[in-house]
């Protein structure tokens, strides 16, 4: 049975459910699904919690400028009426140090897509049923102990040069030992106990050894899971306001971020980190907001600290889950401005997720536009809003008022999102489409490239296309 | 926090005062009189007198049953007791207050212990059963609860004492100490522990249920919220995710629960005292109340009410401290 892939065991279960002519599900088609629900469930579930070698959810990078490659990846909940394809095949990639902008309405799948590299889908309904998440790590090297390596500060000379012992091995640069207050530690004979010095990484903190790597997310179980969240891959939420426990301070959550992912950090040094970070986000007076608690701050105060947060580890990305929608215009300004500020600081990616259009111009170097759980184009900026060509982005464009041009009234696209248990065969935005063509009867279009960076799935745009190329 | 308390003692007064006054109209409009209760055989026989009965009423202060008469009473009792006297109870021939100190320690040790019983298998049951929500182990504790929750507690007392004292003859049937063997010290302690048992078994068993649904309902609601989504993004393992950010918003609602339990740690429990004969304060009552012994059913009602203005003025303030958003007004 487990040879099977997972979509394939979706399709047998669900035979038999699903006519045409009803909404409705009778009780012998609900209980074919909850059946099936419940097999597939256990089966994904299992595989979250097993003990998996390294080697089994290491692989290669496509091009190893990216840091995250999405690579057909489908999420899908399954829920009593049904499975409801959140993500269906979404396939683009965050280069290194750039932004992405992941664009389009409530409900497209924007959020899961997200969640699903974080594998933190609302499980256990919500599951990574296909496809894979590369992600480009730099993970601390284990010794025989199972213990990070730690790179030691070794003795130099008045030069700068290092000094090697007999051998030719450098002498590692060694102190005594001291306790709390300071005193210097004797062992019997009266001499000071020494201990190595540790290398400080840029951070402040204790330097490790570290090797890059490359993880498939959707494979790796959430044991393994847990060393890249909050370390490698930070996450800022929609809601401020939620987004923090109410009953710890400031402080307290965010030392437990540095506490955890730093080998060797004390509470001293977590709560100078905290600190800041807190500065760093723009928060002049730090030591007093990481004593207090989240309500006592205001919504951008909250935000501020979320980044604060999840800029404590430096992370190699940052996903921002419209970061900014919660906030009001003056205050989204300044945390927009602070995120570019951020992502220089940190030489990291950011994938921010919004379905504000005039956020994604100022901010992104690439965009991708979601629709219904399928990517309908996706390019650079420039691609998107000076090119656009799939009719749903030039509807997202239309439907953003704009500065000094009066209008009588602000166009929004027609209809609706279709059901997202019961998708159609063609083209999903066919139905809230203006400029249909015949071809658009067919299969859902394939997302084909029109040039180096710029990929689109409509049929017409691809007729429109030809013929420029033809003429 | 220090005007907060004052003020809302002050409140107390007010209510305590009301709820006298309502408690003692009450009693006296009951069709239940002890000196008839007491001297009616004794009129059929005839060796007292109409007469008689009227001039004992007198004495004991319930002669008048007019409303200027139960006015009267009430203030006659108020005065007193705000004097520190509860009056004498007609049933016991003892001031009230002294009974009540003497029995309640016996309902409140049984209560005590079996509400830490209750809170030591309902909390940790009710965050398991909502981390693994409809798995097994949430289903079949759901369901014994809901089994424990719906048994009447005479009846399971009963049920318990049939198949625990009489069939297997682990537990004695009834009573707080045994009557046959003298004891005296630490063995009369272990003997008066033995006897409580099986009232204390009754009592986890009727209790546990609800505050296991209870924990559990708390903690799926925090289970949703976004601050635990955003203790998962940290990277922090389920175990700290739970025991530590779910927990500690979980037990906001409990403690203040636990404070408003006050009442029923002294109170007594009223039909599971009788079922197992325990001469706790429960039972006390439970017997004055079927004579009309009118002073010592004030002083009883009085008590609960005390401490359930107590047990609330204590869940505010718990409520302070286990919560940081809520700061106490003047």
């Amino acid at each position: 049975m487990s040879d099977k892939t997972i979509l394939q065991q979706i399709e047998e279960g669900y035979q038999g459910v699903g006519r045409k002519d009803s909404h409705y599900i009778s009780a012998k088609e609900g209980r074919i699904i909850s059946r099936t629900n419940s097999r597939i469930i256990s089966r994904l579930e299992k595989n979250k919690k097993r003990k998996a070698d390294e080697s089994e959810y290491t692989t290669e990078m496509r091009d190893p400028n990216n840091i995250v490659e999405f690579d057909n990846l489908h999420t899908y909940f399954f829920t009593d009426s049904g499975v409801v394809k959140s993500v269906d095949g979404v396939s683009f990639e965050i280069p290194q140090g750039s932004v992405v902008g992941v664009v389009g309405e409530s409900g497209c799948g924007k959020s899961v897509t997200s969640l699903s590299l974080m594998q933190l889908v609302q499980a256990p309904q919500g599951q990574i049923v296909e496809g894979s998440i590369r992600f480009q790590t730099s993970d601390f090297v284990y010794g025989e102990d199972g213990k990070p390596i730690p790179i030691y500060e070794y003795a130099k000379d008045e030069n700068g040069n290092t000094l090697t012992d007999e051998k030719g091995e450098p002498v590692v640069l060694t102190r005594p030992v001291t306790d709390k207050k300071g005193n210097v530690k004797k062992d019997k004979n009266g001499e000071p106990v020494m201990e190595k010095v540790q290398a400080v990484d840029e951070n402040g903190f204790p330097a490790f050894e570290r090797e890059p790597k490359t993880y498939d997310v959707a494979k790796m179980p959430t044991s393994q899971m847990r060393k890249i969240r909050g370390k490698e891959i930070a996450m800022i939420f929609q809601e401020p306001m939620t987004s923090l426990n109410p009953v710890f301070t400031v402080g307290n959550q965010m030392d437990e971020v540095v506490l955890l992912h730093v080998p060797g950090a004390t509470r001293e040094s977590a709560k100078a980190r905290s600190i800041e970070m807190l500065r760093l986000v723009g928060i002049a007076e730090g030591e007093m907001v990481y004593k207090k608690y989240p309500h006592e701050l205001s919504g951008g105060m909250r935000q501020r600290v979320m980044i604060a947060m999840a800029l404590s580890c430096n992370p190699r990305l940052i996903i921002a889950d419209e970061p900014t929608t919660a906030l009001d215009v003056t205050i989204q300004a300044q945390i927009l401005e602070l995120l570019k500020n951020v992502k220089e600081k940190i030489h990291g990616s950011i994938m921010l997720i919004t379905h504000d259009l005039g956020v994604i111009a100022g901010m992104a170097d690439y965009v991708v536009v979601m629709y219904a759980g399928r990517i309908v184009e996706k390019g650079t900026v420039e691609d998107i809003f000076y090119r656009p060509m799939h009719p749903y982005t030039v509807g997202l464009q239309k439907s953003k008022p704009v500065v000094n041009q009066k209008t009588d009234w602000l166009y929004s696209i027609p209809g609706q999102v279709p059901n997202p248990i019961d998708m159609p065969d063609y083209c999903y935005f066919k139905d809230r489409c203006q400029s249909c063509i015949d071809a658009c009867n067919g299969d859902y279009p394939p997302l084909v490239q029109v040039s180096d960076t710029h990929f689109v799935a409509c049929y017409r745009a691809l007729s429109e296309q030809k013929e420029g190329k033809d003429e | 926090m220090a005007k907060y308390i004052i003020k809302r003692i002050l409140y107390s007064i007010l209510v305590l005062l009301l709820v006298s006054m309502l408690i003692y109209g009450l009693v006296r409009l009951l069709p239940n009189d002890y000196v008839e209760n007491k001297l009616l055989p004794m009129l059929n026989q005839g060796t007292v007198s109409e007469d008689d009965i009227q001039r004992m009423k007198e004495l004991y202060g319930i002669a008048d049953n007019s409303f200027g008469g139960i006015v009267k009473g009430y203030f006659g009792w108020l005065g007193n007791a705000l004097k520190g006297d509860l009056g004498i109870s007609f049933k016991y021939s003892e001031p009230v207050a002294k009974v009540i100190g003497r029995s309640m320690w016996v309902s409140f040790i049984i209560a005590v212990l079996a509400y830490i019983l209750v809170y030591l298998i309902a909390i940790p049951l009710g965050i398991k059963s909502a981390v693994k929500q409809y798995s097994v182990l949430d289903y079949s504790v759901t369901t014994f609860t809901m089994i424990g929750i719906s048994l009447p507690g005479f009846f399971l007392a009963t049920a318990l004492i049939k198949i625990f004292a009489v069939d297997l003859g682990w537990f004695p049937q009834q009573g707080l100490e045994d009557a046959t063997t003298l004891n005296e010290g630490f063995s009369r302690f272990l003997d008066q522990v033995y006897h409580c048992i099986l009232p204390m078994a009754t009592l986890v068993i009727l209790s546990v249920g609800g505050t296991m649904r209870h924990t559990r309902t708390n903690t799926l609601e925090v289970l949703n919220a976004d601050y635990i989504r955003t203790a998962r993004a940290k990277g922090l393992s389920e175990k700290t995710v739970v025991y530590k950010h779910v927990f500690r918003n979980t037990m906001i609602p409990m403690v203040t629960m636990m404070a408003g339990v006050l009442p029923s740690l002294f109170g007594g429990a009223m039909i599971l005292e009788n079922v197992f004969s325990l001469p706790g304060i429960g039972k006390l009552a439970y017997d004055a109340l079927v004579v009309g012994d009118i002073p010592f059913i004030m002083g009883y009602e009085m008590f609960l009410a005390i401490l359930t203005v107590i047990g609330t003025l204590l869940s505010d303030i718990a409520y302070v401290l286990v919560d940081p958003r809520i700061k106490l007004g003047k």
